[in-house]
């Protein structure tokens, strides 16, 4: 026997206000998670990030080794050379002096330089010629100065003269 | 939605108070359990990341300066570079000393390192030459040529009847083998 007019329904397990709740619940679960997720994965990203430019900076620091190498490298070449082009230019000065200081009447038939000495061997019409001309500057320039006379068949003077500097300078004039 | 639900429109408070409870429980609990060591660990790897990327921003710096200070030196020094790089040979030296002198001859003397990274050659050079000018002039080439190559004592000058005959010694400055 019917004692209802209407049939009956199943009842839902949960009902709408439950409902809403446990999707309410949900999405701020979900929210929470991928907020979550989000800071792990910046996290990692920073792990990552701190490996790659401790890596980078080694890396740089290894460059700036090998810079500073090849800096000092080229500082020194740069001394070295700077240092043999002055003696070059130093050793030109000096030969172009010495020969400059050499009057026309006196001829020279051999020169020896070392660093700290000089020999000249060389004809001259008279001692004093040698003496005044010659002889004078050189022992301005050297500490010093001796001279040989040899008397030739034509009545002119060979002479040798040897030149000292004592120290370490050398012939530098 | 179903008609015969009724749960909006008489809302059971006791039913809501759970699910608020349930609600405010697991939130903390996300908060509490996971959120908060969490964003502690981020705060701490973000401040480790900063002072590392400082840390190598400096460095970089350092490096950019250094840099700029290798390419500024190698650009004046050009010259001087490669005259140290360039192998010195006895022909190329015999082709530049006849400029000026006539008759030239080298002999090696000596081989020896100089100053940690070169090498220093020691050679005897006879020459004739005609005026002492000559050996102006290739004095004054001398720091122009190719290798780095220093005149040296002893020199001696002798006059023949017609030129001049010269001993000197040079000495040739080149990169060793391990610096080049």
């Amino acid at each position: 026997m019917r004692l209802s007019f209407i049939a009956p329904r199943p009842k839902p397990f949960l009902s709408l206000f439950s409902k809403m709740w446990v999707v309410f619940i949900g999405l701020m679960s979900l929210f929470m998670i991928i907020f979550n997720f989000y800071i792990v994965i910046e996290m990692s990203s920073f792990k990552h990030g701190v490996v790659d430019l401790t890596k980078e900076r080694e890396m740089l620091e290894v460059k700036i080794d090998e810079d500073d190498e090849a800096i000092g490298l080229i500082l020194r070449q740069k001394a070295i050379s700077e240092e043999i082009f002055s003696n070059n230019t130093l050793l030109k000065e000096s030969m172009k002096n010495l020969f400059d200081l050499v009057p026309d009447q006196i001829t020279l038939k051999k020169v020896q330089m070392e660093r700290n000495s000089l020999i000249l061997y060389g004809i001259s019409p008279t001692q004093d010629t040698f003496n005044f001309l010659l002889a004078a500057p050189l022992k301005s320039i050297f500490h010093t100065s001796n001279t040989t006379f040899y008397l030739t068949k034509e009545g002119w003077y060979n002479f040798v003269s040897i030149n000292k500097i004592i120290g370490e300078d050398g012939i530098r004039e | 939605m179903n008609s015969f639900d009724r749960s909006l429109d008489k809302i059971d408070i006791m039913k809501l108070l759970i699910f608020l409870m349930v609600f405010i429980i697991i939130t903390f609990m996300f908060v509490f359990l996971l959120i908060i060591p969490n964003v502690k660990e981020h705060r701490v790897l973000q401040a480790e990341y900063k002072r590392v990327l400082v840390h190598k921003t400096r460095v970089e710096n350092l490096f950019l300066e250094r840099e700029a200070e290798l390419s500024k030196l190698k650009a004046e020094n050009v010259h001087i570079i490669g005259a140290f790089k360039h192998p010195f040979t006895q022909e190329e030296f015999l082709r530049y000393a006849g400029k000026f002198f006539n008759q030239v001859s080298l002999m090696e003397v000596t081989k020896s390192d100089y100053k940690k990274e070169f090498v220093e050659y020691e050679l005897n050079v006879t020459s004739t030459l005609k005026t002492p000018s000559n050996f102006y002039n290739f004095l004054e080439g001398l720091n122009r040529y190719s290798s780095i190559v220093q005149a040296d004592f002893p020199i001696n000058l002798e006059s023949n009847k017609e030129s001049i005959s010269s001993t000197f010694k040079i000495k040739v400055y080149d990169l060793n083998a391990t610096t080049r």
